[in-house]
């Protein structure tokens, strides 16, 4: 039987992730740093007990699942929350690179777009997405949304689970 | 005979030619072409007729009380109507003839005329449907020259083979004496024109003149092509524009509404102020953006028309407007309603927003609202009435214009978008919308939409 290599790594890192009980960790994916701020900083505020990292684009984002360059070391994230418009690998090119290894495909992927278009809404999940969420556009919705994003996914969802 | 018809073909064609006048050649004999050309057809006539002489000036005296006849004179010094030169100045134009014709004499008769009216042509000769098709496909012809009724096939068959082919070339029959009927027939089977066999001179001048009126045909398919391409390029901007409007907009709502909430009542009133003047810019254009994206939806995002019940498309708006029906204690009456065919979609928003808009506009009273729909032969004419505030009827026109209001924000809210969605479907769907009001009466919306009866009436519940 065939075992990939990825498979083998992860078990090891996931070990050391488990061993200590610690936060849920998300990995926030977006170009505009007013939405990763915002979002962090409301995450932070949700009650929940989570570690955040964020990236401002996509080729970011793909080297911090696979954990080179300067994101070695980095924790494998619980939860990723990916925007789709942008700069440098589209977050439709991202969000199929996750799914397509094995290593990060059980990852939960949230969009998390300003697209209403039903195009981004329907390639998203045929792609794997694990839910699209539209950025509201004032503040009062989106600090809604995202609280609710934290809820659901760190408090009611069962995430998977790492390896031991 | 054939060497004087020949002979006087070409004189008056030299005098024909040059109302095609080219820069260079001076105004005057410019002005003598000009006049002096139907001298030529005169005389083209009379030789097909008498066998007249080869000489143009030697028919002067026929025509000496034709005030016409004497500007054959008046051709500057050096240019004279002799039948063997070519017009001054003339550009000659090239011309790839396509001959549905049997008889090579005539087809060496009629290249004669071309020629000599300035064309310089080429021709390839068919006899039949099946040689016509297999050139058309293998070359491109300027001009069909067909006779009425050849032996292995009817001429005026061309101009349906061009039809199924989707070729535009001009097709001329020419043909000895048919009689007023049947030319005109050929006319109106689609032919350009038609020259008599006798009369070929008058060829080049029916050849320009085909040649004109398919430049004309195609600037005018090329006009309507280039007026639906720049509308379908500023829906798509509309589109665009506010579709990525959204995102930066965004950006200043949320941020200046952070800024209020944190930072309210802790700098001075004037800040305070600002920062509410900010969101609340930002917050009204966020509507205007989400409604001209609405607007540009309708022609660019629009679905197929089918067969669409307008009972159905009724009942949907109305549970739509639930809440805004229950809030106003309004009363609706709808009449049975035919089926129309339409984007159902738009169907249902063109009601939703005529509805909602006799809701939004009441006046003292609960509103009445009264659709109803009357078919005649070509099209259904849909009323929507209400008891509401009216419309002055110089401002009839105003409400269906994009983001006209006719009152304040605060009188009425809305961006002013949903008339102007209403009369875009409506255009989309081939129909007309008007108002017919009067201040403090109430105000009906008319609109058509085209086709025969589809299906049964049918009121909505």
């Amino acid at each position: 039987m065939h075992l990939p290599v990825h498979s083998a790594r992860r078990e090891g890192g996931g070990l050391t992730n488990t061993a200590i009980k610690t936060a849920s960790e998300i990995l926030l994916v977006d170009d505009n740093p007013a939405d990763l701020d915002l979002t962090h900083e409301i995450l932070n505020k949700s009650g929940q007990h989570l570690s955040v990292n964020t990236v401002g684009d996509g080729a970011q984002a793909i080297a911090f699942l696979h954990r080179t360059g300067s994101y070695a070391g980095k924790p494998l994230p619980d939860l990723i929350v990916l925007d789709l418009n942008l700069l440098r690998a589209h977050g439709r090119d991202v969000l199929s690179e996750f799914k397509a290894n094995p290593e990060f495909a059980r990852i939960p992927v949230v969009i998390f777009s300003s697209s209403q278009a039903s195009s981004d809404i329907n390639r998203s999940y045929d792609l794997g997405a694990n839910c699209y969420v539209r950025k509201p556009g004032n503040l009062f919705d989106f600090r809604n949304v995202v609280r609710s994003m934290a809820d659901f996914w760190l408090g009611s969802a069962s995430l998977p689970q790492k390896e031991t | 005979m054939q060497r004087i018809l020949r002979g006087s073909v070409i004189s008056m064609l030299v005098t024909d030619g040059k109302d095609k006048t080219r820069p260079g050649l001076a105004e005057s004999s410019a002005d003598a072409a000009r006049i002096a050309r139907p001298v030529g057809l005169a005389v083209g006539m009379a030789v097909g007729l008498a066998a007249a002489p080869a000489n143009a000036t030697a028919l002067a005296p026929q025509e000496e009380n034709n005030r016409r006849g004497t500007a054959v004179l008046e051709l500057p010094p050096g240019q004279t109507a002799r039948a063997d030169e070519k017009p001054v100045g003339e550009a000659r134009r090239k011309l790839q003839v396509l001959a549905v014709e049997d008889d090579p004499t005539e087809i060496e008769l009629t290249m004669l005329a071309l020629q000599r009216g300035g064309f310089d042509a080429v021709y390839a000769a068919v006899q039949t449907r099946e040689e016509f098709t297999e050139r058309l496909h293998h070359a491109d012809y300027d001009v069909i020259l067909t006779g009425y009724n050849l032996p292995s096939w009817n001429g005026m068959e061309t101009v349906e083979v061009l039809r199924e082919e989707g070729l535009d070339i001009p097709v001329i029959v020419v043909s000895g004496y048919l009689g007023e009927l049947k030319a005109v027939e050929c006319i109106k089977q689609g032919a350009a024109d038609y020259v008599l066999k006798d009369h070929l001179l008058r060829l080049p001048d029916a050849v320009g003149r085909a040649l004109r009126e398919k430049k004309v045909r195609e600037e005018h398919r090329r006009d309507h092509e280039d007026l639906a391409r720049s509308n379908r390029d500023l829906e798509q901007f509309a589109y665009v524009a506010s579709h990525d409007l959204q995102e930066p907009l965004r950006m200043v709502a949320i941020y200046t509404q952070l800024l209020a909430e944190r930072y309210q009542g802790k700098l001075d009133e004037n800040a305070d102020k600002y920062i509410h003047y900010a969101v609340d810019g930002a917050t009204r254009m966020q509507v205007l953006v989400k409604d001209l994206l609405a607007f540009s939806r309708v022609g660019s995002q629009g679905a197929k028309f089918r067969p669409t019940d307008c009972a159905a498309a009724v009942e949907i708006a109305l549970r739509n407007l639930h809440a805004a029906v229950q809030e106003s204690g309004a009363r609706v009456e709808c009449g049975p309603m035919p089926a129309v065919v339409a984007d159902p979609t738009q169907l249902v928003q063109l009601f939703q927003n005529l509805i909602g808009n006799a809701l939004k506009f009441r006046g003292s009273e609960a509103p009445v609202v009264s659709i109803t729909a009357e078919q005649t032969k070509q099209e259904v004419i849909f009323s929507v009435a209400d008891n509401g505030i009216g419309i002055a009827p110089e401002h009839a026109d105003l409400v269906f214009a994009i983001f006209k209001r006719l009152h304040s924000r605060t009188e009425y809210p809305g961006s002013g978008i949903g008339l102007a969605i209403c009369k875009k479907i409506v255009e989309r769907h081939g129909g007309k919308i008007r108002v017919e009001s009067q201040p403090g009466h109430g105000c009906t919306f008319r609109f058509t939409l085209p086709g025969e009866k589809v299906g049964d009436l049918r009121t909505p519940r």
